[in-house]
């Protein structure tokens, strides 16, 4: 499964996956989904991005126009239909019947040209939204993952409430956990030890996340556009983290797998448990290749593996995060997947 | 459509990152011909031919890619000559000279010892003129040993004037005195040819039925993978290079419309890539595609699929050509970037683009390169015209009227 048509030899530079890339994006467009709470500061944080200049040639998707507060001078005169044209390069596109449909409609504009050719999308979820849904349809190969590439999720919290909403809100928790970077906003507005208090949580349940304390709303353009897909470094695959409701794991493998085992395994757990498999993202050395194989997987969802021509920063790693909720625990998958690769 | 429209610049780069661009000291005009030295001193020179007189060819400084520098800059002995193609080995460079009208001198080729890149010097010339001839208007020089061109001969008289060129080998392993090893010609375009001439595309569409790439590679020293514009591709066998061989041909035309330019082979892939050039303005002559095509039998191609290419609308009215020319070829050179898993192309007005062709089914483009239209252009757009990638990674695209050259990396 997940192999090209063995029609013909994969050849210099290819594998059982295709091309080795030199990056997870690489020749995909890259999506930051940015989540949070209602009033979070995540509009106010996408507004300074597209008014930043590493933020050109964004295209951000918003449910009208007026949503991201963008200053009518920024807007070019033939801002009309569904996508506006920015002055300073980026586009605004309004979400139509779903996600999905816009994000292909987009893909087919700028290819057709009738969009001018954008780096980015941006993706503001609305507060009450579950990101989840999301997040299949980008991993998709079906849907969107042949286009577009899921970057980065950005949680924001709003300093001033998330720590009461962390305890009391299972979609807030969710958010964080999923994280692969976290933007506290509103820090100023809030006593120094809910700050610290929060930054604690963060730390708790996000384990080995960015985080960055927004000033004014605004954090550094890059910490926004860093690539985030792959596990977080190596120091921290021992570690585990338990929260209320939530496990964040690591497993690391010692030698390559066959990736048959291993989509099997990953497979079994998303038929049986994908509703609380909340996100697994992992990096592995795969029997047949030479260079380490992105795994990615949110619920039910596998991504079409794709290999790297090289391990990051050369350390080589392999190993596989889980954050999955309730009984789904470290407990349960390690051994499920170390006997189906003993099978 | 629902989409409001500004007015975006016709400038646009995806996953390629512009290092650097250089107007050649105002001759901008660049033909097919790039190639990479190491000199002795251990520069690095791209050779670059010109697209038409005055200037011959060029040697920029490219060891530090974000400060490309001219180091020579040479010129043809007459105005109705053209260099547009060169080849370089070592220190050796074979740069080919074509000329306006047949019959007009010097047509051929010459050799130079370029190991000081300041003063090149000149170590033989080829004679092709004829009364028939136009020269050579591409060469291949990989092994040091032979040149495979595109090229009339004072004793080959074509029953077309437009079929002037055929494919033939000289053997250069004595530099200083070239002899012509072999020649092949599409049977029925010479005078005196048994066959019967081949059937003309129909006006507007008849190009001439000429070589143009011959490509031969080490993995495969008995092989010519020749373009043959309105014949299409040959695959030859040369293992006997005075008796060169067609072992099979494709020929998409028509419904195609010719000019069958570059016959790419990966040969780890069983794979062709064929290149159907665009030469009319506008985009009269669309689609003109880049091809991927099943060699796993060699006597027997099958197309598989195109590369995508951009809308016409968006481009046919931009000035100049759109479509297809020149790919990265995989020159068997040190120097040279390898790749049998993404294609990298020039499209005239439609830019540089790479595809991703893991998948050979389906070809995807995963970067694209869309300049300006250059100062003074006199068709009012971009036309990049040829692509030479070195083993660093970095790309080399040049301009066919003003631009010059664009030094980019990869971020794909």
């Amino acid at each position: 499964m997940d192999t090209l048509p063995l029609v013909f030899p994969a050849g210099p530079g290819g594998g059982p996956f295709g091309r080795r890339l030199r990056r997870a994006a690489a020749g995909r467009v890259p999506v930051i989904l940015v989540t949070g709470f209602l009033g979070a500061g995540k509009t106010t944080l996408v507004k300074a991005l597209l008014e930043s200049e590493a933020g050109r040639g964004t295209a951000v998707v918003v449910n009208e126009f007026g949503a991201v507060g963008l200053d009518q001078a920024l807007l070019a005169p033939a801002a009309t239909g569904k996508v506006a044209l920015l002055s300073n390069g980026c586009l605004c596109c309004v979400l139509r019947s779903d996600l999905e449909t816009t994000l292909r409609n987009l893909h087919a504009d700028r290819l057709r040209g009738a969009v001018p050719d954008f780096a980015r999308v941006v993706l503001e979820t609305s507060g009450a939204d579950d990101p989840m849904p999301v997040l299949q349809s980008l991993l998709n190969d079906r849907s969107l993952a042949r286009e577009y590439h899921l970057q980065s999720i950005i949680t924001v919290l709003d300093a001033t409430t998330a720590v009461a909403a962390l305890t009391s809100v299972p979609e807030a928790l969710r958010q964080l956990a999923i994280a692969d970077r976290v933007v506290v906003s509103k820090a100023d507005l809030a006593p120094p030890e809910t700050v610290q208090a929060l930054l604690g949580a963060v730390h708790d349940i996000a384990l080995g996340v960015p985080i960055e304390v927004a000033s004014q709303g605004r954090v550094p353009p890059d910490f926004l556009l860093a690539e985030s897909s792959l596990p977080p470094p190596s120091a921290l695959v021992a570690e585990a983290v338990h929260t209320p409701g939530l496990s964040s794991f690591t497993l690391p493998f010692d030698r390559p797998l066959p990736w048959r085992r291993i989509a099997t395994g990953l497979g079994l757990l998303q038929d049986l448990r994908g509703a609380d498999l909340l996100r697994v993202k992992g990096l592995l050395a795969i029997e047949g290749c030479t260079g380490p194989v992105v795994v990615q997987a949110v619920g039910q969802v596998l991504h079409r593996p794709l290999e790297l021509e090289d391990w990051p920063n050369g350390t080589v790693a392999p190993r596989l995060v889980f954050i999955t909720r309730g009984a789904l625990t470290r407990a349960k998958v390690e051994p499920l997947l170390h006997g189906i690769l003993a099978l | 459509m629902d989409n409001a429209r500004a007015d975006a610049p016709p400038a646009s780069i995806w996953n390629f990152r512009l290092l650097a661009q250089h107007a050649l000291n105002g001759f901008g005009g660049m033909g097919e011909g790039l190639s990479i030295q190491i000199a002795p001193d251990g520069r690095r020179i791209l050779w670059a031919a010109h697209e038409s007189a005055p200037k011959n060819f060029t040697g920029i400084d490219v060891t530090d890619p974000r400060n490309p520098r001219v180091v020579v800059q040479t010129e043809l002995p007459q105005r109705f000559m053209r260099s547009n193609s060169l080849e370089l080995v070592g220190n050796t460079l074979v740069v080919a000279y074509q000329v306006q009208q047949p019959g007009q001198a010097p047509a051929g080729f010459e050799m130079f010892d370029v190991s000081k890149p300041e003063e090149p010097r000149s170590i033989s010339f080829f004679d092709a003129s004829g009364p028939k001839s136009r020269g050579v208007h591409q060469l291949w020089f990989a092994d040091g040993e032979f040149v495979h061109m595109a090229a009339g001969a004072a004793d080959f008289t074509p029953r077309n004037q437009l079929d002037d060129q055929c494919y033939r080998i000289v053997d250069v392993r004595n530099p200083s005195k070239p002899v012509e090893a072999g020649r092949w010609w599409l049977p029925g375009t010479q005078e005196g040819d048994a066959e019967p001439a081949p059937e003309r595309h129909v006006a507007g569409n008849d190009f001439g039925f000429r070589a143009h790439n011959t490509n031969v590679y080490p993995q495969r020293p008995d092989r010519c993978y020749l373009g043959y514009l309105d014949a299409g591709m040959f695959i030859m066998d040369i293992s006997d290079k005075s008796q060169p061989k067609v072992i099979s041909r494709w020929d998409n035309s028509p419904p195609y419309v010719g000019f069958t330019h570059t016959v790419l082979p990966l040969f780890g892939r069983d794979l062709l890539v064929v290149t159907d050039e665009s030469v009319v303005d506008g985009g009269a002559d669309w689609p003109k595609l880049v091809w991927i095509v099943d060699a796993r039998d060699e006597r027997n191609p099958v197309p598989i699929a195109t590369c995508p290419m951009p809308p016409l609308r968006d481009f046919q009215g931009r000035g100049g050509r759109f479509g297809a020319h020149n790919l990265h070829e995989n020159v068997p050179s040190p120097n040279c970037w390898q790749s049998e898993q993404v294609i990298i192309g020039t499209f005239f007005n439609g830019g540089l683009r790479a595809f991703d062709i893991a998948d050979p089914y389906q070809p995807r483009e995963v970067a694209h390169f869309v300049p300006e239209a250059p100062r003074n252009s006199p068709v009012g757009a971009i036309q990049l015209n040829d692509v030479f990638v070195d083993e660093r990674g970095i790309v080399y695209t040049v301009d066919r009227f003003a631009g010059g050259l664009y030094v980019l990396e990869m971020d794909f």
